[in-house]
C-alpha cells in the first residue's frame, strides 16, 4: 500500500523537504510501518549506489583512439592551431606580468620557508623523488619543444609583446628554480610538489598561448 | 600527512602535468591520462547506454577530449572535466540515435515493469543488472544523481527537464531497485 508520503521519501532522504514537510513526514513515519520499512530500503539503495565499482573495458581501446589522434595530429591539428585567433593585448600581458610577479614572489616565499615536520605517513624521499623526476622530466621536454617553436615564431610578434613575454618567462623560470630547490630538499612534501607542478604548467600554458598567438599572425 | 593523501596529491600533480603536456600535443601524456581514467568513463557509458555501445562511445569520448584539450584550463580537476564531457557525449549519442521514445516513464511504469518480472529472476538479478533494466529516464537520473553525485538542477539542465521530473524519476528508480538489494 502506498500513500502520499511514500512518494516523498526520496526527497526526505536527500534533505529536500522544507521544515514543515519534514516534520509532517516524520510524524507519519512514527505511525506507518509500511513507509518506515520502505524508507529503510531506499536508504540501502542509496548506500549501495555509492559502492558500485568501476570496471575497465575487456579490450584495449587505446589502439583505436591513438589511430584517431594520429589522424588529428597530422595537418588538421596544426592547421586548427594556426587559424585559432588569440586576443591577448599588450595591456593584458602587462597585467599578467604583474600577477605572475605576485604569484612567483609568494610561491618562492612559501617554497623556501621552513616546512613543518609532517607525520609518519610520508612517502619515502627516494620514492617521491623518482615520481617527481618522472613528471618534471616529461614537462621539461614539452617546455623545450615549445621554446624551440617560440624561437622560430617570435619574429612574428611585435617587439613590445616579445619583451613582455620574455619578462614573464623569466619570472616563471625563477619561480620554477626556487620550487625545484625546495623539492630537492624535501621530495616527499606534497605542497612543494604541487607548487612546482603548477608553476611548470603555467610556463607550458604561456608558451603555448604565445605560440598560438604568433601562429595566428602568420 | 597520511600516506594515502600524499600519494593522491602526487597523483594529482602527475595528472595536472600530463594534462598540460597533452594539451600541448603530447600523445604519450594523453595515453597516461587514458589509462588512469578509462575504467570510470567506460563504466559510466556502459551504465548510461548499454554494453554493446560502451567501447565505441568510450573511444569517442577520449578522441573528443583530445580535440578539446586546448579548452581545458585547469580550473577543475582533469577527471571532473573529462567526466562531464563523457556525460555530454552519452546524452548527445542518445539524442542522435533517437533513444527518446519512452524516455521518461509515467508514474507507475517502472514499478509495474519491475513487478512483472518473475520473482525468481528478480531474486537472482544483481544490482547492476537491475539498474541496466530500469526504464531509460529513471536509469539516467539514478546514475547521474546517486552514482555520480550530480544535483537535480544539473541533471535537469543536462536532460532538458524540470528538477521535479528528475526527483520523481529518481524516486521511481530507487523504488524499483530496492527489490534487488543484496540481502
Amino acid at each position: 500500500m502506498n500513500d502520499n508520503w511514500t512518494n516523498r521519501l526520496s526527497e526526505y532522504i536527500d534533505g529536500e523537504l522544507d521544515a514543515t514537510e519534514r516534520e509532517a513526514l516524520e510524524a507519519h513515519l512514527a505511525t506507518c510501518g509500511h513507509c518506515y520499512a520502505i524508507l529503510g530500503d531506499l536508504r540501502q539503495v542509496v548506500a549501495r549506489a555509492k559502492t558500485l565499482q568501476d570496471t575497465a573495458p575487456a579490450t584495449n581501446l587505446w589502439t583505436g583512439i591513438a589511430r584517431e589522434i594520429r589522424r588529428e595530429q597530422a595537418p588538421a591539428r596544426r592547421d586548427r592551431l594556426v587559424r585559432r585567433r588569440f586576443s591577448l593585448t599588450v595591456g593584458q600581458l602587462l597585467a599578467a606580468s604583474i600577477a605572475l610577479m605576485l604569484i612567483a614572489g609568494s610561491g618562492a616565499w612559501l617554497a623556501l620557508r621552513p616546512q613543518p615536520v609532517a607525520d609518519g605517513g610520508r612517502l619515502g624521499n627516494r620514492e617521491a623523488l623518482a615520481r617527481q623526476v618522472d613528471w618534471t622530466g616529461r614537462t621539461d621536454e614539452a617546455i623545450a619543444d615549445l621554446q624551440t617553436a617560440l624561437a622560430q615564431n617570435e619574429k612574428r610578434l611585435d617587439t613590445a609583446t616579445v619583451r613582455i613575454v620574455r619578462q614573464n618567462l623569466a619570472i616563471i623560470d625563477r619561480a620554477i628554480a626556487d620550487a625545484r630547490i625546495a623539492v630537492q630538499n624535501d621530495p616527499g612534501n606534497a605542497y612543494l610538489n604541487l607548487h612546482l607542478a603548477t608553476t611548470m604548467r603555467r610556463k607550458v600554458e604561456l608558451l603555448r598561448r604565445v605560440n598560438d598567438m604568433a601562429a595566428a599572425r602568420s | 600527512m597520511p600516506r594515502q593523501v600524499l600519494e593522491d596529491t602526487l597523483t594529482a600533480d602527475s595528472i595536472a602535468a600530463d594534462s598540460a603536456l597533452a594539451a600541448s600535443g603530447d600523445a604519450s601524456a594523453f595515453e597516461r591520462l587514458y589509462r588512469t581514467h578509462v575504467a570510470r568513463v567506460h563504466t559510466l557509458v556502459r551504465r548510461m547506454l548499454n554494453a554493446d555501445e560502451a567501447d565505441d562511445v568510450t573511444q569517442d569520448v577520449f578522441v573528443r577530449a583530445w580535440q578539446k584539450l586546448s579548452t581545458f584550463r585547469g580550473e577543475a580537476a582533469f577527471g571532473t572535466w573529462l567526466h562531464r564531457l563523457a556525460v555530454n557525449v552519452v546524452l548527445a549519442r542518445r539524442k542522435s540515435v533517437g533513444i527518446e521514445r519512452g524516455r521518461f516513464i509515467t508514474e507507475e511504469a517502472p514499478l509495474d515493469e519491475a513487478r512483472s518480472k518473475p520473482v525468481t529472476l528478480e531474486l537472482s538479478m544483481d544490482f547492476e543488472e537491475a539498474l541496466a533494466n530500469l526504464p531509460e529516464g529513471a536509469r539516467q537520473v539514478f546514475i547521474l544523481h546517486d552514482v555520480e553525485g550530480y544535483r537535480h538542477e544539473e541533471i535537469a539542465r543536462m536532460l532538458g527537464v524540470v528538477p521535479g521530473t528528475s526527483k520523481s524519476q529518481l524516486h521511481h528508480a530507487r523504488m524499483a531497485l530496492r527489490r534487488h538489494l543484496d540481502r
